[in-house]
């Protein structure tokens, strides 16, 4: 049995060569083909795109203070949410976890040396910074206006801001999303280890099998379609613009048509994430793993069938509604077996409660919250009330932010000592976990309720009687901003003074934790067989339990 | 190849392997799901498209079809054909590929890129025939002609049929071509006139569609054509001409730079039995390429071409 | 509307089916407490009876139950289509006006709302109607995709350029109604807000009888020619007249200043009051002041009946020329014909 041994939990990871010390020019870094140095360029990069994103959330939340618009003028304030939207989602959400943990792991995780195409991925980051060099060149120009859906006619003949400059950096930016999309199909299929059977791949890589094929059968569609807003503002033909002989409603169709998959695409790298992290600090088996792994399958051929229930109040026939809503109603079973699967994994486990794991947890409170707004959102009868309403913001951030983000912050935690092989402050890690809770839902609650009673979303100006609500709302976006801003610091410190990490610092049985920290160039100073289950946390997983109790008896005697 | 492997346990030494890969056999089944792959997400790119088409040709038929009719189905079919040749001499490529000759996958790669060549020089002399007609449908990018440079330059009433009528072959007493600020032109009216007449007369018909009785008309529903409204859906037409064809051309573009890669790898004798699948990849796209000119071809060029025999 | 409350969490019902779509937002609500309530009390459970007592034990591995996976996905499966079906009651309620509803055209506009009711009278972005009566709004827009939204009647739907959409409804408490714009539209989205004035049937009555915008398109032309805008005082008519004449100019031929002739059509009259300076008629100074952003295209309208009323030749004209909602998107592509393109025809 060739594997790669056990590696206990006190092993630190020695000065030998690794993939952040081979090689330290310039050079080495920007022409990589290691994935794992991709990885945290595409780390700094998406980094970079959450911080502006998120001073524009700011900006949006000191506007809402107070019911007149004071701080901006209207044409300032509709600039701010667009550009809000557009970083966010673009250049954050959907790169985030697939191009930054994804990248990272996947090939750790399934026992390969590097991704199937290494070259593609590099490739794919150059791209990334062509799209998001255009995109922030035309806000630096001027902004854009059209909200980040970009409705016609308003995009393609009304608006006056640099609408065609975005279009082109998000359209350039599609493609890396593709090339990632392509490459980890790729690797999952053809590059696992002997033993990594398809039943042994963790959950997370599961997760990104699904991502991947929405992609790659969605992003093109949405890439076209803007594409074709790009040429009708230069041309002033029209497909979409109605005075022109075009059709409004078929842009809506061609845009929801990726745009609701890319919900998922958010979300479902993120159950991957709390997936592992439920299990691993549960130290158990996940509850029916098979249902769990599918469900994400499932959730990624349904998120293409739904994406008219965006179109229930734009005049598309009843009929189409009923269509929509009904297939809605189904993509709520998979989230809903993936969420009692959760639970059910937490019964009779032996859970700690590091940092990772509190984000895991949070995760499934806010998820919980996002998915049954998802169910009031698909309901046609209050679909008609709620969309276009704050309902629709606090229902999405919950996904997004209480989902995505939650997801990516607790994956960023668990394998930081894997990454950099440094530990972070477990203290501080636990106080922005909490922060990020509390600010979280103290912002994105109250914005339920004032949808609920009729504060339609893009307004820089509201009725006065809402304020309390939106008061409430700010308040907790400042909570909210300092919890994010917290791992900043802390992680930074951690790279300078943090201890050094052990390869296995919580003895843990997937294949990433069984190389040493950080991985060499090629990951693994073996090949690596693998003939143990998936979670297997007892002794046929070949990790010495009993030297690590042991040594941990030890540390606390 | 794989200079930057680090321990000399894993360092391979078969022509053309990575040091990601175990062997060769993973190699090609990983660079030949990729490619598989990403002709799925090209589907998805130009499927983008064809709805886009539909739905246009669906709210306007007859615009539709006038403009098909004043597409050169003759270019295109030769077009066509020369594509579905390249596709072969490209297979060949691929055996002889296999087969290690040289000279034959040289000969070939050259043969193929000819064709590809070919197709490109008769889509410039048919968007040539558009500029020169005034069909491009964005503004200032047409010929121009000012009214009064007009005499030499006549160009005949182009009917339901007819194509590329040259300055030289002007019909006598035909409008002269005057288009000062290069603007999107149509003249060919008759179609949708001689339509718009028999609905007139047989309200019940079904010789338009609702949406374009409401369209073409001078006022909703009024049957009288407006040459303007039904312009602006001929326009659309053109551009979705322009964008698919200008995309696909592209991709022929992009095709030739591949193969001229190709080229070169093969003169200096890289392939062979044992490592041919760049050929065997480039040989996918290249035929991907030309299954979509073989959709595009009867959407843009034939549909509605049976007009021509009601003997307008 | 006025909850004297600190924190309102429900908008006020006035609409026929304002309390279905309460119902379904209550059983939805419902839904989510008996489902997030015992998975919420078992992860704290589980947490608390199952934390970490030892370091790197191995509990018990479970693999999964087949029962409780078809549980939890059958039990969810016709939750969600309870929650679908009542919803598709709702939406068609919301969406199937009745036959006998009162209609009224709403045309959105950047950044406004018009209204006119059959009777002829016009509003922006105030809507009056009566309690009781089935109301269908047949929208359109000018411009970009408008959403018309009255919270409290909890119902909505888009305004799309080039083609008409419905929406209905039926008041059921006088009062008034927030009225806004849904669909994001552009520079000052958030002021294309409005409000619903709900009135008894008599006072409704009252309202339509005693309301200016009762007025013929001549109407208001000639109100503003006389009085609000003052016209008249240069274009009256008399000897002394600093501005042309007016009357029998309509479909004339005039002689302009610098040579050239025009025939002042609506476009002419349109264009002199917003550029007077442009075409000035021989024997004339050019003094007029521009109205341009004084007057709305209502206004304008009117303004232009009006003077096509003073010549009694071309009076057949205001009569056929009909309100421009009629056929918005038919008129757009000519009024965004680029200049050029006249070259051209």
């Amino acid at each position: 049995m060739e594997t790669v041994g056990a590696i206990e939990a006190g092993s630190y990871g020695t000065a030998k060569l690794n993939y952040l010390n081979n090689g330290s020019t310039l050079k080495s870094w920007l022409l990589t083909k290691d994935h794992k140095r991709i990885a945290i360029m595409y780390l700094i990069s998406v980094s970079a795109f959450f911080l502006m994103g998120g001073l524009y959330a700011a900006a949006i939340r000191l506007e809402l203070l107070t019911p007149a618009s004071d701080l901006f003028e209207t044409g300032t304030y509709n600039k701010v949410f667009t550009q809000h939207g557009i970083l966010m989602v673009f250049f954050f959400l959907i790169p985030s976890i697939p191009a930054v943990l994804g990248n990272f792991l996947i090939p750790i995780m399934i026992g390969a040396k590097d991704l199937a195409l290494p070259r593609i991925n590099l490739l794919s980051l150059y791209v990334y910074w062509v799209g998001g060099a255009i995109t922030l060149w035309a806000l630096m120009q001027g902004g854009v206006d059209t909200g980040w859906t970009f409705y016609t006619p308003y995009s393609t003949t009304f608006s006056n801001t640099y609408v065609l400059a975005v279009g082109v950096g998000i359209f350039i930016n599609g493609f890396s999303s593709i090339l990632t999309g392509v490459n980890f199909l790729v690797t999952i299929h053809t590059m696992r280890a002997p033993g990594m059977t398809w039943f042994r791949l963790p959950l997370f890589v599961w997760a990104h099998y699904a991502v991947s094929l929405i992609f790659v059968l969605g992003t093109p569609v949405v890439a076209i379609t803007l594409l074709l807003v790009a040429i009708e503002r230069v041309a002033h033909v029209g497909i979409f613009d109605p005075a022109l002989g075009g059709d409004p409603i078929l842009f809506q169709h061609m845009f929801w048509f990726y745009s609701h998959p890319a919900v998922y695409i958010m979300v479902l790298p993120g159950m991957g994430i709390v997936s592992e992290l439920i299990a691993n600090f549960a130290r158990k088996r996940i509850f029916g793993y098979e249902f769990v792994a599918f469900s994400s399958i499932g959730l990624a051929v349904f998120g293409f069938l739904v994406w008219g229930h965006h179109m229930f109040v734009s005049g598309q026939s009843m009929y189409a509604s009923l269509v929509f809503s009904f297939l809605t109603m189904v993509v709520a079973i998979p989230s809903a077996i993936k969420m009692f699967n959760w639970t059910a994994t937490l019964y009779q486990g032996s859970i700690s409660f590091e940092t990772p794991m509190l984000y895991g947890l949070a995760f499934m409170g806010l998820f919980l919250i996002g998915g049954f707004t998802g169910l009031y959102l698909g309901a046609l009868g209050l679909n008609v009330h709620l969309t276009d309403t704050y309902f629709v913001i606090g229902h999405f951030h919950y996904v997004m932010v209480g989902g995505q983000v939650i997801a990516y912050l607790g994956g960023l935690h668990y394998w930081w000592p894997k990454i950099t092989g440094k530990m972070y402050s477990e203290f501080w890690g636990r106080v922005a976990a909490m922060l990020i809770f509390v600010g979280f839902n103290l912002t994105f609650f109250p914005q339920l309720i004032l949808g609920y009673l009729g504060m339609p979303r893009r307004y820089a100006a509201y009725p006065p009687e809402l304020q309390v609500l939106n008061i409430f709302s700010t308040a907790g976006a400042s909570v909210l901003g300092v919890g994010l801003t917290m791992p900043l610091f802390y992680f930074i410190h951690s790279l300078i003074k943090g201890k050094p990490a052990p390869a296995n610092p919580w003895l843990l049985p997937g294949l990433e934790w069984r190389t040493s920290s950080p991985p060499p160039t090629e990951n693994f100073d073996t090949p690596p067989v693998v003939t143990w289950e998936v979670y297997d946390f007892g002794d046929e997983s070949g990790l010495d339990l009993e030297a690590a109790k042991r040594e941990a008896a030890a540390l606390t005697a | 190849m794989s200079a930057h492997s680090h321990s000399d346990k894993f360092v391979y030494h078969e022509p053309g392997l990575q040091h990601q890969f175990g062997d060769m056999g993973q190699q090609e089944e990983s660079v030949s799901l990729g490619m598989w792959l990403f002709l799925a997400q090209e589907i998805m790119f130009f499927g983008g498209l064809f709805t886009a088409y539909l739905v246009m040709r669906s709210k306007y038929p007859l615009a539709f079809a006038s403009g098909s009719n004043h597409l050169d189905a003759f270019l295109g079919g030769a077009n066509t054909l020369v594509l579905i040749v390249s596709s072969l001499t490209m297979a060949l490529t691929v055996y002889y590929a296999q087969k290690g000759n040289r000279n034959m996958q040289v000969g070939l790669i050259v043969v193929t890129m000819l064709f590809g060549l070919t197709f490109l020089g008769i889509k410039a002399y048919e968007y040539t025939d558009k500029y020169n007609h005034g069909l491009v449908p964005m503004a200032g990018l047409n010929r121009k002609v000012k009214a009064n440079a007009a005499t030499t330059e006549h160009v005949g009433l182009v009917l339901p049929g007819e194509t590329t009528v040259s300055a030289s072959e002007a019909k006598p007493g035909a409008e002269p071509y005057v288009n000062p600020y290069g603007e999107f032109q149509w003249h060919e009216y008759e179609l949708v006139q001689h339509m718009m007449d028999k609905q007139r007369a047989e309200p019940s018909g079904h010789y338009l569609t609702y949406n374009e009785q409401l369209t073409y008309s001078t006022s909703p529903g009024s049957l009288v054509l407006d040459k303007d409204k039904f312009r602006d859906k001929v326009r659309i037409f053109f551009y979705i001409y322009f964008v698919m064809t200008g995309l696909h051309a592209l991709h022929m573009i992009i095709g030739l730079g591949v193969m001229a890669w190709l080229l070169w790898m093969a003169f200096k004798g890289t392939f062979s039995a044992e490592y041919f699948s760049p050929v065997e990849m480039s040989g996918l796209y290249w035929h991907f390429v030309d299954i979509v000119w073989i959709f595009l071809f009867p959407l843009l060029y034939l549909l509605g071409r049976h007009y021509v025999h009601l003997g307008l | 509307m006025q909850d004297s409350s600190f924190v309102q969490l429900f908008p006020e019902q006035a609409s026929t089916f304002a309390w279905q779509v309460d119902a379904l937002y209550g059983y939805l609500i419902l839904v989510s407490l008996v489902f997030s309530v015992p998975i919420i009390v078992a992860i704290f459970y589980f947490s608390i009876r199952y934390r970490e007592r030892e370091k790197y034990a191995v509990p018990r591995e479970i693999h999964g139950s087949m029962v409780l996976e078809t549980l939890w996905s059958v039990i969810p499966f016709f939750v969600s289509m309870s929650v679908f079906i009542t919803g598709a009651i709702v939406y068609f309620g919301q969406y199937t006006p009745p036959d006998d509803a009162m209609e009224i055209y709403a045309v959105g506009k950047q950044w406004m709302w018009k209204f006119q009711h059959q009777t002829g009278q016009r509003e922006i972005n105030d809507l009056h109607i009566p309690v009781g009566r089935n109301v269908k709004l047949v929208m359109t827009t000018e411009d970009v995709i408008h959403s018309f939204y009255v919270p409290a009647f909890r119902t909505k739907a888009d305004a799309v350029p080039g083609r008409y959409t419905y929406v209905w409804f039926n008041a059921t408490k006088p009062g008034k109604y927030h009225l806004f714009c849904a669909e994001y539209c552009g520079l000052n989205h958030s002021g294309m807000i409005g409000t619903v004035y709900v009135m008894e049937p008599g006072d409704f009555d009252n309202w339509l009888s005693g309301n200016a915008g009762g007025e013929t398109p001549v109407q208001v032309g000639k109100d503003l020619f006389e009085n609000k805008l003052g016209c008249a005082s240069c274009h009256a008519g008399g000897p002394q007249q600093r501005g042309a004449k007016l009357e029998g100019l309509f479909n004339t031929e005039v002689h302009l200043v610098g040579g050239g002739t025009v025939v002042a059509d609506e476009d002419y009259i349109r264009n002199s009051i917003l550029n007077p300076a442009s075409q000035v008629v021989e024997g004339y100074q050019p003094i007029m002041p521009t109205f341009k952003g004084q007057v709305t295209e209502e206004q304008l309208n009117g303004l232009v009946a009006y003077i096509k009323s003073l010549s009694p030749n071309a009076a057949a004209a205001p009569a056929t020329k009909k309100p421009d909602e009629k056929a918005p998107a038919e008129k757009k592509p000519e009024e965004k014909t680029p200049a050029a393109n006249k070259a051209a025809k």
